[in-house]
């Protein structure tokens, strides 16, 4: 059994593990692979739960797992996992519904495609819930970077599963557009915060120390938040970058449920969960949440009015419940923000669920061409019905405690008090959003399940139990978790697993309990939403009128058709493809450099000593030959020639290496000499005819400018390096000579720096390696495939 | 391309087997004498290459070269990552102990290098082998 601390880093690489299991087996189990999917959520929401029943109650200090991920010299970044209420809550989430969306991929994903496909699409919702897990649980800001740049990574494959149609490749484009734009700014934004502050560990900087401290006093912490909710506000679909969500509902059902309703758009929302007890008291942080929030809760839920198409719907009212959260968090009321969280991820999951089961039924997704089906699909229409009402915030539903809490947040918020009419401009939004929220509610639930049955209903049937299982887990979530809000369990639990679990949130289902001045928001919205749902035609025809502005995704298309050019522009002027300019080009920059760092870089030639006493005759002789070599090359009048006469130079280096003793370079240059020749043997072929007389004169100057500039500069740099100054730096070659047999176990410093003391920089030249060679192998193999 | 000359073929026949020993014992000893993953590498394309020429493409085209690369680069990247979880840090070897015989962890990540060079270097003879066809 494993120790409480060491579950951590198994919660998150469970996942990856089975990940790369269900790529290797994908293949021969096809949509088994989904199973794979199931236990491995199961096991982490196993030990989730575990750890957060231990810690909550014991009353211990949360679980951490610490180890040191890089160290180079004094800088170090630690692979450290902390198991607060809130992180494990969020595991928790992320691998329960995991868990269902496993089970219910299990029959949804069509099974007559080929296997590997498959293999691959549960290989990518693995990884993703692995990387949300790491979300959740990562303690340091750069691991935490880390995994929400994996997500992004898997989003992408999985908006792009169709990738033979058009809509997928634009939505999964898109979204991974957006989503690392604000990824980027994340990285930019936490780098900042480690160099004011002087560390990346999270909990450090939560606990106000004085790390934290210091960044708040930073001119960079200001820039540095804009920079982190960048990051949050594209991968929480904020506006203005909201755009990317309803763009994204081209992936499978599935995936739409699980990336983009309950828990990848969360992370964004969860960032700021994080980074409230560190900014939550800065100028720009109520604001700036307070205005985007209330902007994206409005919005969204007023654009969900007029969708038709189910999914569009859901993605819309999504995006106004993501608003509600950055709001709530504006307002500091972090005690309530696993509330919101746990409802709308129940009754939205369980919605989305529905509308695959519908879509699966009928083979639309169209509202206008739904109808009737509660005869037909009783049991889908209870799910349905639980989840829409939690949505629209009826008692006795979970979706009801949620609206309550905002309102009263709304109502007694200090923040909102410092704002005077503003706090009513936020309350009369609020207010609105939630009655169109209450109107959409009944528009999917009457739309769908109610009325005349339509054409497309006629042959509908009830799903399999493999489909509504798991929708219904959520909407009994949905209302159990109201009903049982009579008692204070539903008010403990939602306390517990917040990020400030030391505050009270008030909730309760009894009505002894409600305040005044929340039941009558919650009477106006409600009176509102009847209207807007009883003149829905009315208020589409007037959201058409008021439709002037240009759509988001048109606006952003066009931008990046811009960066595209500008791009092709840029490339087709420097990249032309001819090999003469790139080595012209690349040759007279160094002229240019090593010339300064000559000139102006404090490097001395005075003293350079030339000792010709070291220099036997074969040296010379070899010297002698070389140039000879070296004249054939240039005097070639064939390509040929000329590279036989350059493999003969290298040859003749490497035989000077003999001379001076420097066995480990020799055996390079022979090698590489040989690779080269082969090399150029197999490309000599393709090469445009050789025609040396047809170069103009200007050119020839020019390229023997370039090369006498070239040969001078070697030469200097090699005359540079007896000189003292340069002589007398030996300590850093003895240090490695002295650490090689100790540290590192090896005779052959060369090779020991290579692989050891310097490994970091060579993983970095091995991954170019590899992708050079795909490059290489993709350009070619697909060139030849058209041709 | 195939330089179809006997005696490239004797020689190709010998070198091939005798590049990849070579390139075996240059690798073993690379820690303590001249050589390493890298040169073992080259010298592994090199004699694969003379191959290659000897005896046309086809051949050599039937092994997918670039897996030898993405297995190198998964070896050498676990190599560190497996440190990384042991305590020690990304990368930072530490040496086994096994009996009286020292067997540094970089080994393994040399043993990636090899691979990656091996695979790049004969992905790229290949498929250029392959174009004038």
């Amino acid at each position: 059994m494993l120790d409480y601390p060491s579950m951590l880093p198994a919660i998150v690489f469970v996942p990856f593990a089975a990940a790369m299991l269900a790529l290797l087996i994908g293949r021969y189990t096809g949509r088994h692979t989904g199973l794979l999917m199931v236990l491995a959520a199961l096991t982490c929401f196993g030990m989730s739960t575990t750890l957060f029943l231990n810690t909550h109650q014991a009353g211990q200090a949360p679980a951490l797992f610490t180890t040191t991920w890089f160290s180079v010299g004094t800088f170090q970044i630690d692979l450290r996992l902390l198991g607060d209420a809130f992180g494990l809550f969020f595991a928790m989430l992320v691998s329960g519904i995991g868990t269902l969306v496993g089970i219910y991929s299990l029959s949804y994903i069509p099974t007559d495609l080929p296997n590997s496909r498959l293999g691959r699409y549960y290989a990518a919702l693995i990884t993703f819930m692995g990387a949300m897990l790491g979300v959740a649980l990562a303690d340091n800001l750069m691991l935490l970077y880390v995994f929400w740049e994996i997500t992004t990574i898997a989003s992408f494959m999985l908006i792009g599963f169709w990738y033979d149609e058009a809509s997928a490749k634009r939505g999964a484009n898109m979204a991974m557009q957006v989503t690392v734009t604000g990824g980027l700014g994340l990285l930019a934004g936490v780098v900042l915060i480690g160099v004011a502050a002087g560390t990346f560990t999270l909990s450090e900087l939560q606990q106000q120390t004085g790390a934290w401290s210091r960044l708040l006093a930073s001119p960079l912490a200001n820039i540095a938040l804009i920079l982190v909710f960048l990051g949050a506000f594209t991968k929480s679909a904020q506006a203005p970058f909201h755009f990317w969500l309803p763009n994204a509902m081209v992936a499978p059902t599935p995936v739409s449920t699980y990336l983009h309703a309950a828990t990848m758009v969360k992370a964004g929302i969860f960032l700021v969960g994080r980074m409230l007890p560190i900014f939550g008291g800065t100028a720009l942080w109520s604001p700036v949440l307070i205005t985007v929030g209330l902007i994206t809760f409005v919005l969204g839920a007023y654009q969900a009015m007029r969708e038709t198409d189910l999914k569009a719907i859901l993605a819309r009212t999504t995006l106004s419940m993501l608003g509600m959260i950055m709001l709530v968090y504006g307002l500091n009321a972090s005690e309530q923000d696993a509330l919101q969280i746990l409802s709308h991820a129940t009754y939205k999951g369980a919605l989305f669920l529905v509308a695959g089961i519908v879509e699966h039924a009928t083979h639309t997704r169209d509202i206008r061409e739904l109808g009737g089906l509660r005869r037909k699909m009783p049991i889908t229409f209870i799910i349905c019905a639980a989840a829409a009402l939690s949505m629209a915030g009826v008692p006795p539903f979970f979706g009801f405690l949620a609206k309550e809490a905002l309102y009263h947040e709304l109502l007694h918020s200090e923040v909102l008090h410092a704002a005077g009419v503003g706090q009513w401009l936020v309350v009369a939004g609020s207010v609105l959003a939630n009655a169109f929220m209450f109107a959409v509610s009944f528009k999917i639930l009457l739309g769908v399940f109610c009325g005349p049955e339509t054409e497309k209903g006629h042959h509908a049937h009830e799903a399999g139990p493999g489909l509504w299982i798991p929708p219904a887990v959520l909407a009994l979530a949905a209302t159990g978790l109201g009903v049982i809000g009579v008692t204070s369990v539903t008010e403990h639990l939602v306390q517990a697993i917040s990020s400030d679990p030391h505050s009270h949130v008030h909730i309760s289902m009894n009505p002894v309990h409600w305040s005044i001045g929340p039941v009558v928001l919650t009477f106006i919205t409600i009176a509102l939403g009847v209207g807007f749902y009883m003149r829905r035609t009315a208020v589409e025809a007037a959201q058409a009128r008021l439709d002037v502005l240009p759509s988001a995704p048109r606006v952003w298309e066009r931008m990046m058709e811009h960066i595209a050019g500008f791009a092709t522009f840029y490339a087709g002027r420097w990249q032309n493809g001819s090999l003469h300019w790139y080595i012209a080009a690349t040759m007279a920059f160094f002229i240019g450099v090593s010339a300064y760092a000559l000139v102006h870089g404090g490097l001395s030639l005075a003293n350079a000593t030339v000792d010709l006493t070291e220099l036997p005759w074969y040296a010379i002789a070899l010297g002698v030959l070389t140039i000879g070599a070296m004249t054939a090359v240039v005097r070639a009048n064939t390509r040929m020639g000329g590279a036989i006469a350059l493999g003969a130079t290298g040859f003749l280096v490497s035989l000077m290496f003999v001379v001076y003793r420097s066995p480990d370079i020799l055996l390079t240059q022979i090698l590489i000499e040989t690779v080269s020749t082969i090399f150029i043997l197999l490309i000599l072929f393709f090469m445009p005819s050789f025609q040396p007389e047809q170069m103009s004169i200007t050119r020839k100057m020019i390229n023997l400018g370039i090369s006498a500039g070239v040969g001078i500069i070697v030469f200097l740099m090699v005359l540079l390096s007896m000189s003292d100054g340069i002589r007398a730096t030996r300590t850093l070659k003895e240090d490695y000579l002295s650490r090689a047999l100790d540290g590192a176990g090896g005779a052959n410093a060369v090779n020991v720096i290579i692989v050891d003391f310097r490994a970091i920089d060579t993983t970095g030249e091995i991954c170019v390696l590899v992708i050079v060679g795909l490059a290489v192998f993709a350009l070619l193999r697909s060139r030849r495939k058209l041709a | 391309m195939t330089v179809s000359s006997p005696i490239l073929r004797t020689v190709a026949r010998f070198a091939l087997p005798l590049s990849l020993v070579v390139s075996a014992i240059i690798f073993m000893q690379g820690h303590n004498l001249p050589g390493g993953g890298f040169i073992a590498g080259v010298l592994g394309a090199a004699g694969a290459a003379i191959y290659l020429l000897a005896f046309g493409v086809e051949r050599a085209a039937r092994i997918q070269w670039w897996k030898f690369a993405v297995v190198g680069l998964c070896i050498s990247l676990l190599t560190g990552t497996v440190q990384a979880l042991l305590g020690y840090g990304f990368m930072n070897h530490t040496i086994w102990h096994i009996g009286s015989y020292h067997l540094p962890t970089a080994t393994f990540f040399d043993l990636g290098v090899y691979l990656i060079v091996l695979g790049t270097l004969m992905t790229i003879f290949v498929e250029l082998g392959m174009e004038d066809r």
